[in-house]
């Protein structure tokens, strides 16, 4: 028998399935607190803390924000809440989506095995899960509400207090919706179409609300609470009830959360697994890989158009239309939310500005799959008759061209959203194509990095893995910053913002440099 | 008992077996890895479910456990639905590729299983599971820390540990030495005295000869069900496909 801590004895002595269910589970969290390293926990919390506190101290004075003009708030009060609702209900589309494939929980496989297979009450068993799963995901997203709050309160009517709490009740309350819609779609065990048909009517239903200047989504009335202190009357009533209702979808998730199938539970129990270990290792490519597994995104047998001959230029083209109707909607769904953040940048906060670039490089790392197939293969790619950097260099063309096509996308729909389009579509046409290339060779140098390059230098590693999400930030962040800093009329924003293409371009080289010596590096070695 | 053709149906049906299924089905994007399959396991039958690999042995073992979904048909346990509370404290699964929690010992998933499962005198049980299979000293290991054959001696533990009805166990005696074999076999011989259904999913022509009965699928049918006998097998499948046939 087993002396190994306190689980022995209190499992055997539990009276019933469920009490012994939870006294290993409480064994288990005990054994991992006692081999935590508690002051390195404690210590990357307050250097992470002592960093947060900086940026916004340093956004805080950098901004200046001065107070919205009368038409420009009149607009947000009755345009925003259809804005938000139709970015929330494609979340709670993804988050559907992703029930109907047996997520959003990760369960070990062993608790598929041992425990979903014994006589406990599934949902008993699950609930903690999903709990922790919660309170993960809402805290994050009310802190990201409250920080969001803080700047916008300086703009617009209504107290800091209010606009802190609006804001962070509707960070909260997004990622509880989209959990809650996920549990009930896994619980459920809703088709992906029928999951799929459901999200599509909510994004319908709120795009309705926009044209018709309606409130009635349920999508529509978190983005009322959202701009809750610019609210008054039936529309402060209405976020009441999205909040409602949100909570509603939440409470019917985890009361079906029992009816998970567990084939899917296994799978993605394994995939989880896998994706986790991948994160502690800062391997983003294979946690891409086998998020792509995970959602089932295999590209199509038949491409969208047959071309044929062997260059690198076409081979990359044949990847692309390769791409599932899944891939094609997200590139073009990530465009549209890059325009719509950086119109709420201008219309709300800057500090949107610094969700578009982390957006974008999502995109880019999609573009970029033909070259991290290379260099997934390295042996392949040795065998070939041309330099790796060489290669490298031409299997970056055609990416940064639909990159180049996905920020003109942007552009067009932060005109269609926004209430200035000259400014927008002139910001994308002086920043689209260096933006482009930055992107791309952020996201080549992300998905050729090797995790174990610098395994016992885990700082550098870390470095090295943070490096080109950090560039696509700054890259995404500094041309909107600085076409929203400059005073004056429309010319003056976009000289600012055709400045800051200078940067970009010392980026761009930056990274074309650091590849180039990557890719020969790695040849040097193999031979 | 259903089956036509070179289907020899020797065992009658059991209407109150603990193991039925019925017309039994599970495709994939159109691909039938388990089609129209009949059985009837009955208490203490221990049957010997062969066939070459991909013919839908474990998809049948991962339908009764309730792991699969069935696309048509049905399979009861003890008359229940699989994956309900009532079948999953009779039924028992051994699977091909063991699982263990990562920061559990293997003593520590016995006592978690036997106490999941209300198994009586479950430190006793512990204990002859542990002696007999040879896992003394083991003990404290964690999953990681074990060889393949230790791995699938402590999951076949981990089966026998609970009370069941019904044993389902998946190529149980894949990476066990010769000793930890006559001690599985001798270990299943009680089990079906003391009145379990088993069904062994195997490629090995001994486990076939201790079988009450053999049940041989092909391409997801039912190809034969009737006595462990060489000759009718060996008509069936090619020596190839079925070690020892």
């Amino acid at each position: 028998m087993s002396g190994a801590d306190q689980s022995a004895g209190t499992v055997l002595a539990a009276p019933d399935p469920v009490a012994a269910m939870k006294a290993m589970r409480s064994a288990r969290r005990r054994r991992y607190v006692q081999r935590a390293d508690v002051m390195e926990v404690l210590y990357r919390v307050y250097l992470g803390a002592i960093a947060a506190l900086f940026v916004l101290a340093f956004l805080a004075g950098a901004l200046h924000e001065v107070p919205a003009d009368p038409s420009s708030v009149a607009g947000i009060r009755t345009d925003a809440p259809a804005i938000i609702g139709i970015a929330v209900a494609v979340i709670v589309l993804a988050g559907l989506r992703a029930g109907a494939r047996g997520g959003p929980l990760a369960i070990e496989a062993a608790e598929v095995r041992y425990t979903l297979l014994a006589p406990v009450s599934r949902r008993t068993a699950l609930r903690p899960a999903a709990l922790s799963q919660l309170r993960t995901a809402t805290l994050s997203g009310a802190i990201f509400g409250a920080v969001v709050g803080n700047f916008v309160f300086r703009r617009f009517p209504g107290s800091a207090v209010e606009w802190i709490g609006s804001l962070a009740a509707f960070g909260a309350l997004v990622p509880a919706v989209v959990l809650g819609a996920a549990l009930v779609a896994s619980g459920r065990r809703l088709r992906i179409g029928v999951a799929s048909a459901a999200g599509l009517v909510l994004i319908a239903w709120s795009a309705l609300d926009l044209a018709l200047g309606w409130n009635s989504s349920p999508t529509t009335m978190l983005g009322d609470l959202a701009t809750l202190p610019l609210q008054h009357g039936a529309s402060a009533w209405l976020a009441a009830l999205g909040a409602a209702l949100a909570l509603a979808v939440l409470a019917a998730g985890l009361l079906g959360i029992g009816g998970l199938a567990l084939e899917a539970a296994q799978r993605r129990a394994q995939l989880v697994a896998e994706m986790r270990f991948s994160a502690s290792v800062q391997d983003l490519r294979t946690v891409i890989l086998l998020r792509r597994q995970l959602a089932s995104e295999r590209p199509r047998r038949k491409p969208w158009i047959r071309i044929r001959g062997g260059s690198i230029w076409r081979r990359d083209w044949q990847s692309f239309l390769r791409w599932p109707v899944v891939r094609v909607v997200r590139v073009v769904l990530i465009a549209v939310a890059a325009g719509g953040i950086a119109v709420g940048g201008f219309d709300l906060t800057p500090v949107l500005f610094a969700l578009v670039g982390p957006l974008l490089f999502i995109a880019a790392l999609d573009l970029i799959e033909p070259l991290a197939q290379e260099s997934d293969h390295p042996t392949r790619r040795l065998l070939l008759p041309r330099p790796g950097s060489e290669l490298m260099r031409t299997h970056l063309t055609a990416p940064a061209v639909v990159m180049a096509v996905v920020l003109l996308g942007a552009a067009v729909a932060a005109a269609a959203i926004g209430e200035n389009p000259g400014l927008a579509l002139g910001v994308g046409g002086v920043v689209f194509l260096p933006l482009a290339v930055v992107l791309v060779c952020a996201a080549a140098l992300s998905a050729t990095n090797d995790p174990y390059e610098f395994v016992l230098n885990p700082q550098m590693a870390n470095v090295v893995s943070l490096a080109p999400i950090v560039v696509a930030l700054i890259a995404g962040f500094v041309p909107l910053f600085a076409a929203w800093k400059a005073e004056g009329s429309d010319s003056t924003r976009l000289g600012a913002a055709l400045s800051t293409d200078f940067i970009l371009i010392i980026f761009a080289m930056i990274g074309l440099g650091v590849l180039a010596w990557r890719f020969n590096k790695r040849e040097r070695e193999a031979m | 008992m259903s089956g036509g053709g070179a289907i020899a149906a020797t065992s009658g049906g059991h209407s109150d077996a603990p193991l039925t299924a019925h017309a039994l089905g599970r495709t994939y994007d159109g691909y039938v890895a388990l089609g129209a399959f009949d059985l009837d396991v009955g208490a203490g039958e221990l049957v010997a479910l062969i066939g070459p690999n991909g013919a839908g042995k474990t998809t049948f073992l991962n339908l009764a456990a309730g792991l699969l979904d069935p696309t048509s048909g049905e399979v009861r346990i003890a008359g229940h639905v699989p994956g309900s509370l009532e079948a999953r404290a009779e039924l028992s699964y051994l699977p091909d590729s063991p699982v263990f929690y990562e920061d559990l010992s293997v003593a520590e998933h016995l006592e978690y299983v036997a106490a999941l499962h209300g198994a009586e005198d479950p430190e006793a049980r512990i204990d002859e599971l542990i002696s007999r299979l040879g896992l003394d000293g083991w003990e404290d290991a964690l999953g990681s820390e074990l060889s393949k054959g230790m791995k699938q001696k402590a999951s076949i533990a981990l089966a026998l540990v609970r009370p069941f009805k019904v044993l389902l166990a998946d190529e149980p005696l894949d990476g066990l030495d010769p000793p930890s074999r006559d001690t599985l076999f001798a270990m299943l011989a009680e089990t079906k005295a003391a009145g379990a259904a088993i069904v062994v999913s195997t490629h090995r022509p001994d486990v076939i000869a201790a079988a009450d009965r053999c049940v041989a699928i092909r391409d997801g049918r039912l190809a034969y069900d009737g006595k462990p006998d060489p000759k009718v097998l060996s008509e069936i499948f090619d020596r190839s496909e079925l070690e020892g046939v």
